[in-house]
């Protein structure tokens, strides 16, 4: 019988990585005493503040992996990793940036032209350069191979037709990573003939439309491409190797602190203001919680080892991404026996502004990035069912 | 793992592959003692791992241990091999002589029997191994401070009980008898820090079992056809079987922190608050999976797994049992939470600020 064993190896900190977590930390905590910013749920993906996100730039925490001549500090995966992770515990508003500093970035590093590296990466290291994902369409979610914006070839480069939507904060961003399709669909190779392009979004033809999600933020976009002309050198890597580079970044997405930590802001108030009067029931649910966060960061800690080692952790990812989103779901589902969520507005309670959007904000959790359902056959295609 | 670990680890993966098959482990509940299994483990030396070399044992990492009874729960062993290295682990840390044979543990975290005038008193409910175990080894309190203490079987009143999968847990009641051997107090050991410790054990053991009901039912809906095609291309075994294995992989990752941690401590059995955290999480995280995945495991194997004869119920029954010794995840949840609590409320009281997540991250 096959062995269906995975293995998280343990993360190598070293004290350089206190040492960032430790200055990460202040830097907050003085950023939300001077009112810098005031904390959010799901700030990741609620949380827009261009400003801040220049500010983070100016401290060097945004592209910390990258090379140095491309504007980055060549620190580790893992601290990073302490970056993220102190960010999202904080409700900090990083969802300007975190896109470009997450995906976009690695991918011009892995497939972009030494001109986007040398123009665009430094930017967005800077905190001044934001970048959008193109994935999504009005006819293509889950079966995103079924994409049907067009990019025909012209001379010098490519004319994009279609619509992209979903696109998470497109509104503030300069570029769009658009996967389109290069060639016809051949339903027996339906993963070829697709190719992504780095498209400016100030480019003739493109229009971009906001829209408001249910918790009430306006993040999503519909975006509109018609005949948008791109240069050749647009294309992210080769013609035709769309779906690959594409699956090999949401690997990359799938395992990271936001996937279990975007509603761990709701959690620590909870504990911040009930401390005093705790019953041994409430806190037998808080340590439940708490003990799962613990064990999914060890997981993830894991994957990102994985990773560094130069392996592709693609299903251990899912698995990571599988259980660490229901469980931000399952924080407000839990807390609300003791803190009931019932109230639009606020009225200046922090905690109950903080459990509100947490619930309207989390069926997004289990969606964005690959639905759980989506996972679970990655996952099966991993222990050899598919 | 050092080359010479990965040794004993072999070593004993072949003694169980050979000697402990599902029939093996089946036969042993029906009371067919499974002597060549015994024989070959004590003399592979194995049960003397935590033991240091200088007294006879093998002077194994902590790690090494806890890989061998995570390993040992993957083929269900009817054997007491997890307890008798924990006894053998107290009989070394107390200056005790570690035994070559099989040990009980008489010890189940509960209160422990007293010590007054040199003479025991008290009672376990579920003592770990008491069937054909040479020598019960019984952590007890003298005047608030641990000190091992062993009996002959036949000192002590023994009422034979067993767990769901048939693994002896007997009552032990000590009516003021004299212990053959008894150590000094033990400065490196508390109570909680045992119950910690063997709460780690049991944990390992259900994690060893989730890899083998994972495998078990990975098999089987592969093999067994209805509606004209394998089980496990239907998308609702599929995703059961990736709950299954999200639970299983979870638990892994949880274990294998806090072996680490509880590694890197100087005393692993005074139950520290550094310690604390990763023990507790790891027995939360692997009792409440093993719920989970027993009903999933089940429900994907059908009627079969309801059997007898198919191997999967020996784990499922041990993992019902498991979850609930030494702490199930309702209590270490609940002191979990209130350690979070007590240390916020310890740094408002100097005028600070305490965070869960500074305890989540540590």
């Amino acid at each position: 019988m096959e062995s269906v064993r995975f293995k998280f190896p343990a993360p190598e900190i070293d004290g350089s990585i206190d040492e960032l977590r430790k200055e990460v930390r202040t830097f907050l905590d003085t950023e939300v005493r001077s009112g810098g910013f005031i904390p959010v749920t799901d700030c990741w993906c609620a949380g827009v503040d261009p400003e801040f996100s220049r500010k983070l730039g100016q401290k060097g925490w945004i592209g910390v992996t990258w090379p140095r001549e491309y504007g980055g500090r060549e620190l580790s995966a893992l601290h990073r990793y302490v970056i993220t992770e102190e960010l999202l515990v904080a409700g900090a508003p990083v969802h300007a940036h975190w896109i470009a500093d997450r995906q976009s970035g690695p991918l011009i590093l892995a497939t972009g032209t030494e001109d986007m590296k040398c123009n665009i990466l430094p930017r967005i290291a800077a905190g001044e350069c934001f970048v959008a994902l193109g994935l999504s369409e009005p006819e293509s979610g889950s079966d995103l191979a079924s994409v049907r914006t067009r990019a025909r070839k012209v001379d010098g480069g490519w004319e994009i037709t279609g619509t992209k939507l979903w696109s998470s904060g497109a509104k503030h961003c300069q570029y769009m990573t658009v996967l389109a399709r290069t060639s016809e669909r051949d339903p027996n190779q339906r993963h070829e003939g697709l190719t992504q392009f780095l498209v400016p979004l100030n480019s003739t033809g493109v229009t971009v439309r906001g829209i408001r999600d249910m918790s009430g933020v306006e993040h999503f976009n519909e975006s509109h491409f018609e005949k948008v002309f791109v240069p050749d050198d647009a294309v992210l890597g080769a013609v035709g190797a769309g779906w690959k580079q594409i699956t090999s970044e949401l690997a990359l997405e799938r395992s990271g602190p936001e996937r279990f930590l975007s509603t761990f802001v709701a959690l620590e108030k909870v504990l911040q203001q009930g401390a005093s009067s705790i019953t041994g029931h409430q806190a037998a649910v808080i340590g439940s919680l708490l003990a799962r966060i613990r064990a999914l960061r060890a997981m993830s800690l894991g994957v990102a080892a994985l990773l560094g080692q130069g392996h592709s952790p693609e299903v251990e990812a899912a698995l990571v991404k599988d259980l660490g989103t229901r469980l931000e779901q399952d924080i407000v589902e839990r807390l609300r026996e003791f803190w009931p969520v019932h109230l639009k507005q606020s009225y200046g309670d922090e905690l109950q502004r903080l459990m509100s959007d947490s619930l309207l904000r989390q069926p997004s959790f289990t969606l964005r990035g690959g639905t759980n359902e989506v996972l679970k056959g990655i996952i099966a295609r991993g222990m050899g069912l598919r | 793992m050092e080359e010479t670990e990965q040794l004993v680890l072999d070593t004993a993966h072949r003694i169980f592959t050979d000697q402990c098959s599902a029939g093996i482990v089946n036969g042993s509940e029906r009371g067919e003692v499974p002597d060549r299994l015994r024989q070959a483990i004590l003399e592979s030396g194995v049960t003397l791992a935590w033991v240091p070399e200088p007294a006879g044992g093998v002077g194994g990492s902590l790690a090494l241990g806890f890989s061998l009874i995570r390993q040992a729960a993957e083929f269900a062993l009817p054997v007491p091999l997890a307890d008798t290295l924990v006894a053998n682990l107290l009989l070394a840390e107390s200056g005790l002589a570690a035994t070559e044979s099989w040990a009980a543990l008489a010890f189940d975290g509960g209160e422990l029997p007293l010590m007054v005038d040199g003479k025991v008193s008290g009672m376990v409910e579920a003592a770990a191994g008491a069937s054909g175990a040479e020598v019960l080894v019984v952590p007890v309190s003298d005047k608030g401070a641990v000190r091992i203490a062993t009996f002959a079987h036949a000192a002590v009143e023994v009422e034979h009980r067993e767990s769901l999968a048939g693994e002896a847990r007997s009552r032990i009641t000590f009516r003021s008898v004299a212990p053959d051997q008894l150590s000094g107090p033990v400065d490196c050991m508390t109570a909680d820090g045992l119950k910690q410790f063997c709460g780690l054990v049991r944990a390992c053991q259900i994690s060893g079992a989730l890899e083998k009901i994972t495998e078990l039912t990975v098999g089987y809906v592969k093999e067994r056809q209805q509606f004209g095609r394998p089980l496990g291309k239907f998308q609702a075994i599929q995703h059961k079987v990736a709950d299954i294995a999200g639970e299983a992989a979870l638990t892994g990752a949880a274990i294998d922190q806090a072996i680490r941690m509880v590694s890197a401590q100087y005393a692993p059995l005074r139950g520290g608050s550094q310690a604390f955290l990763a023990l507790a999480t790891a027995k939360v995280v692997a009792s409440e999976a093993a719920g989970k995945v027993a009903r999933d495991a089940h429900q994907a194997h059908g009627a079969m797994g309801f059997s007898y004869e198919y191997p999967l119920q020996q784990y499922s029954r041990r993992i019902w049992s498991w979850r609930e010794e030494f702490g199930s995840e309702f209590y270490w949840s609940e002191r979990l939470g209130m350690a979070v609590t007590s240390e916020i409320r310890a740094h408002e009281a100097r005028h600070t600020t305490g965070s869960a997540w500074h305890m989540v991250s540590r």
